[in-house]
C-alpha cells in the first residue's frame, strides 16, 4: 500500500450519500473495482475507496466515502461532508420514497459541506426499468432547477457508472482550475479554504496540489 | 497439414507454460516471419544450436527422423492448425491475428515462403513416417518428471559427458528438493492435525467442565480466576449460547411468553403495513408512521445483507423468518429504540446460537447495556465520550500509532463505529467474532475497546507506514486471514489501565467533565 501508483496531482474527496438500499456501495466497487455483488453487506458508518483517473494531464485521485444511508445515522455521517468536494446523492428510480427525501439530504450536505461542492443526483437501478417509479424527465429537471449534475445509472450492468464519477471529477477539476487561477490573480496562494488540519485530513497528504474548494 | 511448412528455427523459446499454447500457434499460422527472421516481433531467428538446443532438452522431445515442428503441430495444436488451414492457404495468416504489425512486403502466399524457405535450407518438407507419428501422438508431457526422463530427440547430436552428468545432477536435485518439501508439507499437516486435535480434546474436556461443574454452580463460579480463565480460552459451542445468556442476564425480566405477544404484534403490523399502501398515511403523525414503516422496510432490507456469505439469513434461507422475527419484535418492544443497522449482525449471531425465544432475549438485554443504547440511539454526545475514552487507552498503549493517527487527524469514529454498532460480527471472521463476544459476556464494554485496541495493535506496523485513506480502508475492511490465536495475544498484551484508573474510572471522569464541554476530546471530525 501507498506505493509508488501513489503518483497524483490531485485527491478529491467525495461522498455518497442517499437513502439506505439504493446501491451506493455498489456503485462505489463498480466504479474502483470493478464489481457488483447482489448481497452486499449493510453499510455502518462509513467505508473507503479510491481510484485514481486522468483528467485532461492531470492525475487526480478520487478518495470516495461511502456512508451508511440509515437516517438515524446522519448524526454521525454529516460529520463526513466535511472538506468533501463532491458528492453524489443517489436514489433508486424505482422506489419513489429514495427520491422524495433526495431534498432532505440535500439540506443535510448543504449544511454540513462547503457551499461550492460539486453535487450530482445519480438515479441509480436503471436495469431494473421495467419498474421505474420515477421518471427521468422529472428527476432531471429536479436537478437542473437545483443546479445539480444529473445521470442515470446501473451499478449492475455498468450503465454510465464510470461516466458519473469521470463527469463530477472533471466538473471539480474544472472548478479548482477556475478557483486557482483567481487566487493566484489575487496573489494569494490557497489551496485549502480552511486550515488543512481541519478539513479532510486526506487532502494534506504530501502532494502540492490537494485541494478543498 | 502439408501447406505448413517446418519452421524448427520458431520455436527455440517455446516452454510448456499453457499461455505460450496461443502464442506458438500463432506464430505457427504466420510462419511467413520465419525465414526472414530479423523484423518480425517474434523472437529473431536464433542462432539454430543454442536456444533450439534448450527448448529440445527441457521438453525433451523425441523427434524420432520427425521434425521438430511436425510435433507441435501433430501434438500440440493439431486442432488449432486444421481449424486455420484455410485461412492460410488463402491469405496470409497472420493477418487474422490483428496483433503483429504488417511487414512492408506483405502479400505472400505461404505457400511461395515455404519454397523460398524450403529452397534456402535445402529442406524438403516430408511427412514423417506413421510409427514416429503414432508414438508422437502417444507421448503427453503431463509433467516435468516425464520431460526430463525422456530420450534425448535422436536427431540430435549426442550430449557431452559433462553436460549429461549436469543435467544428471540437476535433475536430481530437483527430485530432492521436491521430496524435502513433501516430507516438510506432510509435517506441517501433521503438526496442524496434532493441534486441531489438541484443539478438540481441550474443548471436548472444557465442555466437560462447563456442563458438569460451571454452570450447576453458575453464580459461585462464574468470577473465579479459574473459570475466568477457562473463559478467555473461548467457550465450547456447545455451551456458548447458554453461558452468553447467564453472563448477559435478563435484567429486564422477559419470558418466552412475551416475546410471543410482540411477535404477533409485530406480525399484525407487517399485515397492515402490507395492505395499507403509502398512500394514506395521516399528516399529523406522518413522520412516525413513515418512520416506522422505514423501520420494517428495512428490517427486510438488511436481512438479506446480514452474512450473505452463509447463505442462511437470505430469503429462503433456513434461518431468514427467524431473524425477521426476532428483529420485529424488538421494534414493537421497544418502539423508542426501533431497528437500526447493525442490529440485524448481533440478531443474527445469537439465533446462530441460542433458541428462538433465548436468543430474543439475550438480544433486548444486551442491547439495554449503557454502551449499545447510546449508540443504537446514536446518541452521539455518548459516543463521542466512548471514543475518548478509547483514546485514552490507545494513547498509553500504542503512542507512536496514536500520534500517527493524529497527524493525520484520522479520528477513531471512522473504524470504530462499524465495529462497536455490530460486536466486530461484520468485521472479524465469525469464529473470531465470536470468541470476543465470549469475553465480551465476560468483561463487558471495556471488552469491546480492548479488542478494538487488540486488533490496531496486531497491524501496528502495517498502519504505520499507511496515510490516512489506506488506515481508513484497512481498518473498516480488516483482512481475512486474522487468527485468534495471534489477534487474543495482541489483545491480552493491551493493559486497560490509565495511571491506575480503570476504564470504567477513565469514561466516569469524561463524562463528569462533560460540562465544560467536549472541545479537547472530540474525536468526530467536528471540531
Amino acid at each position: 500500500m501507498g506505493s509508488a501508483e501513489e503518483d497524483y496531482n490531485f485527491v478529491f474527496k467525495v461522498v455518497l450519500i442517499g437513502e439506505s438500499g439504493v446501491g451506493k456501495t455498489n456503485l462505489l466497487s463498480r466504479f474502483t473495482r470493478n464489481e457488483f455483488n447482489h448481497d452486499s453487506r449493510t453499510t455502518i458508518g462509513v467505508e473507503f475507496s479510491t481510484r485514481t483517473i486522468l483528467v485532461g494531464d492531470a492525475v487526480v485521485k478520487a478518495q470516495i466515502w461511502d456512508t451508511a444511508g440509515l437516517e438515524r445515522y446522519r448524526a454521525i455521517t454529516s460529520a463526513y461532508y466535511r472538506g468533501a468536494v463532491g458528492a453524489l446523492v443517489v436514489f433508486d428510480i424505482t422506489k419513489h420514497q429514495t427520491y422524495d427525501v433526495v431534498d432532505r439530504w440535500l439540506k443535510e450536505l448543504y449544511d454540513h459541506a462547503e457551499a461550492s461542492i460539486v453535487v450530482m443526483l445519480v438515479g441509480n437501478k436503471t436495469d431494473l426499468a421495467q419498474a421505474r417509479e420515477v421518471p427521468m424527465e422529472e428527476a432531471k429537471m429536479f436537478a437542473d432547477n437545483n443546479g445539480l449534475l444529473f445521470v442515470e445509472t446501473s451499478a449492475l450492468d455498468s450503465t454510465n457508472v464510470e461516466e458519473a464519477f469521470e463527469t463530477i471529477l472533471k466538473e471539480i477539476f474544472h472548478k479548482v482550475q477556475k478557483q486557482k487561477q483567481r487566487s493566484s490573480q489575487s496573489n494569494t496562494v490557497s489551496l485549502a479554504s480552511e486550515s488543512p488540519t481541519s478539513t479532510a485530513p486526506a487532502q494534506a497528504e504530501r502532494r502540492p496540489c490537494c485541494v478543498a474548494l | 497439414p502439408a501447406a505448413l511448412p517446418p519452421a524448427p528455427l520458431g520455436f527455440t523459446d517455446v516452454n510448456l507454460n499453457s499461455r505460450n499454447t496461443y502464442e506458438v500457434s500463432r506464430r505457427r499460422s504466420a510462419p511467413e516471419h520465419l525465414p526472414h527472421g530479423g523484423t518480425a516481433p517474434a523472437e529473431p531467428a536464433p542462432p539454430p544450436q543454442e536456444p533450439a538446443e534448450r527448448a529440445r532438452h527441457r521438453l525433451g522431445i523425441a523427434g524420432a527422423g520427425s521434425s521438430f515442428a511436425e510435433f507441435f503441430t501433430r501434438n500440440f495444436f493439431t486442432k488449432r492448425t486444421k481449424e486455420l488451414k484455410p485461412a492460410v492457404q488463402s491469405a496470409p495468416g497472420w493477418k487474422l491475428f490483428g496483433k503483429v504489425p504488417p511487414r512492408e512486403n506483405l502479400p505472400k502466399d505461404s505457400k511461395i515462403i515455404q519454397q523460398e524457405y524450403e529452397a534456402r535450407t535445402g529442406r524438403m518438407y516430408k511427412p514423417p513416417p506413421p510409427s514416429a507419428r503414432r508414438k508422437n501422438i502417444e507421448f503427453e508431457p503431463l509433467s516435468t518428471t516425464a520431460l526430463i526422463l525422456e530420450d534425448r530427440p535422436a536427431n540430435l547430436p549426442a550430449k557431452s559427458v559433462e553436460e549429461a552428468l549436469r543435467h544428471r545432477q540437476e535433475y536430481d536435485e530437483m527430485v530432492a528438493e521436491a521430496k524435502k518439501r513433501e516430507i516438510k508439507e506432510a509435517h506441517k499437516r501433521k503438526k496442524i492435525m496434532r493441534e486441531r486435535f489438541k484443539q478438540e480434546e481441550n474443548i471436548a474436556s472444557a465442555m466437560v467442565i462447563w456442563v458438569n461443574e460451571i454452570l450447576p454452580n453458575w453464580e459461585g463460579m462464574r468470577a473465579t480466576r479459574r473459570v475466568r480463565e477457562l473463559w478467555w480460552q473461548g467457550l465450547p459451542p456447545s455451551v456458548r449460547g447458554k453461558v452468553w445468556s447467564l453472563a448477559v442476564g435478563n435484567e429486564l425480566n422477559i419470558t418466552p411468553e412475551l416475546y410471543e405477544i410482540f411477535l404477533s404484534r409485530a406480525k399484525e403490523r407487517w399485515k397492515s403495513f402490507s395492505e395499507t399502501s403509502s398512500e394514506n398515511d395521516i399528516e399529523d403523525a406522518g413522520a412516525s408512521v413513515a418512520d416506522r414503516e422505514a423501520s420494517l422496510e428495512l428490517i427486510k432490507l438488511d436481512i438479506s445483507r446480514t452474512f450473505p456469505s452463509l447463505y442462511i439469513f437470505q430469503k429462503g434461507g433456513p434461518y431468514h423468518d427467524l431473524l425477521h422475527s426476532v428483529l420485529g419484535a424488538y421494534t414493537c418492544y421497544r418502539p423508542d429504540v426501533g431497528y437500526v443497522q447493525g442490529m440485524s449482525f448481533i440478531a443474527a449471531v445469537l439465533i446462530l446460537n441460542l433458541e428462538e425465544a433465548d436468543a430474543f432475549i439475550a438480544f433486548a438485554n444486551l442491547l439495554n447495556k449503557p454502551c449499545q443504547l447510546a449508540f443504537f440511539r446514536v446518541d452521539h454526545s455518548m459516543m463521542l465520550k466512548y471514543f475518548a475514552a478509547f483514546e485514552v487507552f490507545f494513547e498509553e498503549n500504542l503512542p507512536r500509532l496514536f500520534l500517527h493517527f493524529k497527524s493525520y487527524s484520522l479520528t477513531p469514529d471512522i473504524y470504530l463505529i462499524d465495529w462497536i454498532f455490530t460486536l466486530y460480527s461484520k468485521s472479524l471472521p465469525l469464529d473470531l467474532a465470536c470468541r470476543v463476544w465470549d469475553v465480551f459476556c465476560r468483561d463487558g464494554e471495556e471488552f469491546l475497546f480492548r479488542t478494538g485496541l487488540g486488533i490496531l495493535r496486531l497491524y501496528e506496523d502495517i498502519l504505520l507506514q499507511m496515510d490516512f485513506i489506506h488506515i481508513a480502508q484497512f481498518l473498516t475492511k480488516l483482512p481475512e486471514d486474522i487468527t485468534s490465536e495471534k489477534l487474543f495475544s495482541c489483545i491480552a498484551a493491551i493493559q486497560m489501565q490509565n495511571s491506575n484508573k480503570k476504564w470504567a474510572q477513565v469514561f466516569a471522569s469524561l463524562m463528569k467533565d462533560n460540562k465544560e464541554g467536549d472541545k479537547n476530546h472530540s474525536p468526530a471530525p467536528k471540531s
